[in-house]
């Protein structure tokens, strides 16, 4: 009884103290951001300047354009690419996982001269060239969200199911696999979008202006305003994040087992 | 039965240097439940595979109703399979799962859902339609994996061990209903499997495989009662291996002289594949052959365990009501009640 409470305590303890670590730099932020100047008021000036500024709408349409990209990209390469290794390709695993881990050991200046001087003019004179990067640069994680999702289904013997009942290898793909790992997908797509949303070095580089890019920038002029931006990015992602959990939980409830 | 529904000639498949297929042949008749027994790795599983089309053979034919298939893809060719592992698509339900078949074959939605409700109902599933995989237990899961393999009425229904990963007792209830739902609809069925008593149970012929080879395809009592070869004698039933001197068409046992069925082979020592109730045990009034081990009371019948004066031990099975007086550690008389016997190298 008294190591249980022990026990309780310890939980409690190493809860509270993270929850401070987490939430104390935010709501000191918040607060911050809510902050009208030099005077000792609070309101949402700060939000307000954002929205005043001007680029704020075509940065953020050009972020959302190529992330969306970027996205479609990344699942049409690494679902099938993922599931094939998981079927047949098993001898690749090793090999694909170490080209996985590239992007994490290469830097990105490397990947913004050396791969974009690979791409084609037409596609070098895009900014949807940062489709493409964004793609490698996340597959680390993708790759291993999608790789998870998979090994936790016997995938070899849905397949052959599916196929058994008349599915050819496309539909299999569309109406068994793809459904079967939704989670998994949902989670390297939250991934893939969080990643291109603040992905600043490349864009920079590479000299196109991105929403990530327009912060910096207009952040230099109001330290507030950058504080608000911070935040207010934040909880865009925190709502995809609940978004995307919610479409992933669907069909998750349990029953008592019978027979 | 009437003429062969399926019809697999020569089938070799080699994976790497194993030889999992070697010249493999079976027929089976419309309507006929054919199981293929075997240990692991005998090939029995990949025969099962190359029939469904998931696996390239290297030689061989595979014919369905009068039509060769071999090269045809999986999915167009109208065969049912339950699969070992539980194969429900975890996304769909009960009901979506088992009419995922006909949504593949483009069947109206009103058809769907009537042929959906009555093969739920024929296994005993008509109350489960909207649960998914993980609300189900390991018997109901094979049950809407037959229903889901039944309902698209296949030309052949391959069952690959569907019964391994189930607890005894449903696998004994689950056996008799696959039989009672294949006798009912008339399916031609190829059934995999290692475990004997579930091929023997519920088989109309059982083909006992060994090392990519079909040894043996005969009706179960064919089969316990006469197998083939040593194979087919040791893997199908209890088998005691009784010394034996062996001279020409005749082998000597216990004294008395015995018909080889199996010719090949040379003469001296050999051993007799005698079955537990092929061997009589009697009291010995002087010197037995023999001694008690151990007497199991198994209710009708009663079975004696025997020490050879070499040391071999042997099984008998004997009515309890004759084997009363039979004691551990009393002398007795072995003697073999056929007139045949099949032998195996010392």
């Amino acid at each position: 009884m008294a190591s249980a409470m022990k026990k309780n305590f310890a939980a409690n303890l190493v809860l509270i103290v993270t929850g401070i670590f987490i939430f104390f730099p935010l709501y000191a932020a918040t607060e911050f951001s809510l902050r009208n100047g030099a005077e000792h008021t609070h309101g949402f000036a700060a939000y307000r300047w954002i929205f005043a500024q001007s680029g704020f709408i075509e940065n953020l349409g050009i972020t959302l354009r190529v992330t969306s990209l970027a996205v479609v990209l990344n699942l049409l390469i690494m679902v099938p690419t993922v599931t094939w290794l998981h079927l047949s390709g098993q001898r690749y695993k090793r090999l694909v996982e170490i080209l996985t881990i590239l992007p994490l050991i290469f830097p990105v200046v490397a990947l913004a001269t050396g791969a974009q001087l690979a791409m084609p003019d037409f596609m070098q004179n895009s900014v949807y060239e940062l489709s493409f990067f964004y793609v490698v640069i996340a597959m680390p994680y993708t790759y291993r969200a999608l790789d998870i999702g998979l090994s936790g289904h016997p995938l070899s013997t849905i397949t052959n199911a599916a196929r058994n009942l008349g599915a050819s290898w496309l539909k299999t793909l569309s109406s068994v696999v793809i459904p079967t790992i939704r989670p998994s997908i949902l989670a390297a797509l939250f991934l893939m979008v969080a990643l291109s949303l603040g992905e600043f070095t490349l864009a920079q580089l590479l000299h196109w202006s991105t929403f990530p890019v327009w912060v910096t920038n207009v952040s230099q002029q109001n330290v507030i305003g950058a504080t608000a931006l911070a935040i207010g990015s934040l909880f865009f992602a925190w709502i995809l994040l609940f978004g995307f959990s919610f479409l992933g939980s669907k069909n998750s409830t349990t029953v008592q087992e019978e027979e | 039965m009437s003429k062969d529904s399926l019809t697999v000639k020569g089938l070799s498949r080699q994976f790497g240097s194993v030889l999992a297929l070697d010249n493999f042949n079976i027929n089976v008749a419309k309507g006929e439940l054919v199981a293929l027994l075997g240990p692991s790795g005998c090939g029995k599983t990949t025969a099962l595979r190359i029939i469904a089309g998931l696996e390239k053979s290297n030689t061989g034919s595979v014919t369905l109703n009068g039509k060769v298939i071999t090269d045809e893809a999986a999915h167009t060719r109208n065969m049912g399979m339950v699969f070992q592992a539980y194969s429900l698509f975890p996304h769909l339900s009960v009901a979506e799962n088992v009419a995922f078949g006909l949504k593949m074959r483009k069947v109206a939605k009103k058809k769907r859902d009537k042929k959906v409700g009555s093969i739920l109902e024929l296994v005993g599933l008509g109350n489960h339609h909207k649960r998914f995989a993980h609300q189900l237990s390991g018997g109901q899961q094979q049950r809407v994996a037959l229903a889901r393999a039944l309902v698209i009425e296949p030309e052949v229904l391959l069952l690959d061990e569907p019964l391994s990963a189930l607890d005894a007792q449903v696998r004994t209830n689950l056996r008799e209903e696959i039989r009672r739902l294949q006798l009912s609809l008339g399916t031609t069925t190829l059934f995999v499997t290692h475990d004997q008593e579930e091929a023997m149970a519920i088989s109309d012929r059982v083909g006992v495989m060994s090392n990519g080879r079909l040894e043996q395809i005969d009706t179960p009592d064919v089969l316990y009662n006469t197998p083939a070869t040593a194979f087919v004698a040791n893997f199908v039933g209890v088998m005691n291996h009784i010394p034996g001197v062996r001279s020409g068409k005749s082998v000597s046992i216990f004294g008395d002289s015995y018909k080889v069925r199996n010719l090949d082979g040379g003469d001296g020592h050999v051993v007799a594949l005698i079955r537990p109730e092929q061997l009589d045990v009697e009291e010995a009034k002087k010197h037995g052959n023999a001694r008690v081990v151990t007497r199991s009371f198994l209710g009708a019948s009663s079975r004696i365990i025997c020490e050879l004066t070499d040391g071999t031990i042997v099984q008998s099975l004997k009515p309890s009501s004759e084997s009363g007086g039979l004691h551990p550690g009393e002398m007795v008389n072995l003697s073999i009640n056929t007139k045949e016997v099949l032998i195996a190298n010392a």
